[in-house]
């Protein structure tokens, strides 16, 4: 996918590179059953480290955990459900300059998620107190794709327990585009 | 399972899933995910979207369950690293595929790497690596 010259965004861009996101995320809740239980259900997961105490406890586990998959949830934000459609789906207000905004400003608009790496450091257990950080680690430059032209934009979010022992890292990439140049690759 | 039935080549059993808007909204609520796309088909197709879809903590659990519903209680995930395409969408069955490409032996432990997919009649919706480690 060819890189696209003379962009005059580049050093505006280049500005958020390293930066946080916002402030530290503190989950609202330590990790708790009645959240795993509610994922069980949803997801309809058996294995038994999730709920079952005396399996758990018999497991190299030593006792209930949370599904790994789960590490995200715990530090995302209370959403305020009046206005989320409004606010393109955001959970809360983005009062920060950041770079969606700014690429958005500037035409692109459009938004689409392309990786996703998790990495787990050790599974959670109830009574867990987590926050998360997330930097933005990247902005690729300007790039023509088969959708449309774009940047993709790459974030590495770091979640940490209550002694501050790094537990689980997220890589997350989106692929932000002018929907006004799709088509035409 | 034991770690030691595990080899290289090895396919996982394929779990194919009935996908429903029930369960594309309990995963997201479950994550405490309330973007419009993930439960409101017509806020979704204004989006551009055929429909609402699953979110990506929903499409990361399945693949865990996935993985350990195959592996095992003993298993731990260490890594689900993905690149995603196609959304997963009500009325579209998603299916979930594997195959072990590596095993390591590291102390007493096993760790097991495994590529996956999750594909649907649209095309590949995840694919990628999930690297899990057993006790041997």
């Amino acid at each position: 996918m060819p890189e696209l010259e003379n962009d005059p965004l580049r050093e505006r861009l280049e500005a958020y590179v390293g930066k946080p996101l916002g402030s530290v995320s503190t989950a609202p809740d330590p990790v708790n059953v009645p959240m795993i239980r509610h994922w069980v259900a949803a997801l309809d997961d058996q294995n038994p480290i999730y709920l079952d105490e005396a399996a758990a406890s018999e497991s190299r586990f030593g006792g209930i955990v949370a599904p790994p998959a789960m590490l995200q949830t715990w530090t995302m934000p209370t959403p305020k459900i009046e206005g989320i459609a409004e606010r393109g789906g955001a959970p809360t207000e983005m009062t920060n300059d950041n770079v969606v905004t700014a690429l958005d400003e500037a035409g692109y608009v459009g938004t689409l998620a392309t990786n996703s790496e998790l990495d787990f450091h050790r599974y959670l257990r109830p009574g867990d107190e987590l926050e998360s950080v997330t930097e933005l680690e990247t902005i690729s430059q300007r790039k023509k794709t088969s959708l449309a032209e774009g940047y993709f934009v790459t974030w590495i979010t770091t979640y940490k327990d209550g002694t501050g022992q790094v537990v689980g890292r997220q890589l997350f990439r989106i692929f932000k585009f002018d929907p006004a140049t799709m088509g035409g690759a | 399972m034991t770690s030691n039935e595990i080899s290289v080549g090895d396919a996982l059993p394929t779990f194919s899933l009935a996908l429903t808007s029930t369960m594309i909204v309990s995963g997201a609520v479950a994550s405490r995910d309330f973007m419009p796309v993930h439960h409101d088909t017509s806020y979704a197709q204004a989006q551009g979207a055929p429909d609402m879809f699953m979110n990506i903590l929903t499409t990361n659990g399945y693949i865990a369950r996935f993985i350990t519903d195959w592996a095992g209680p003993e298993a731990m995930v260490r890594r689900i690293a993905i690149r995603l395409g196609v959304p997963a969408v009500p009325g579209k069955t998603l299916r979930f595929n594997g195959q072990v490409t590596q095993t390591t032996d590291e102390g007493d432990e096993r760790v097991i790497e495994v590529a996956v997919q999750a594909a649907n009649d649209l095309g590949d919706h995840a694919t990628g690596t999930v690297v899990v480690a057993l006790p041997q």
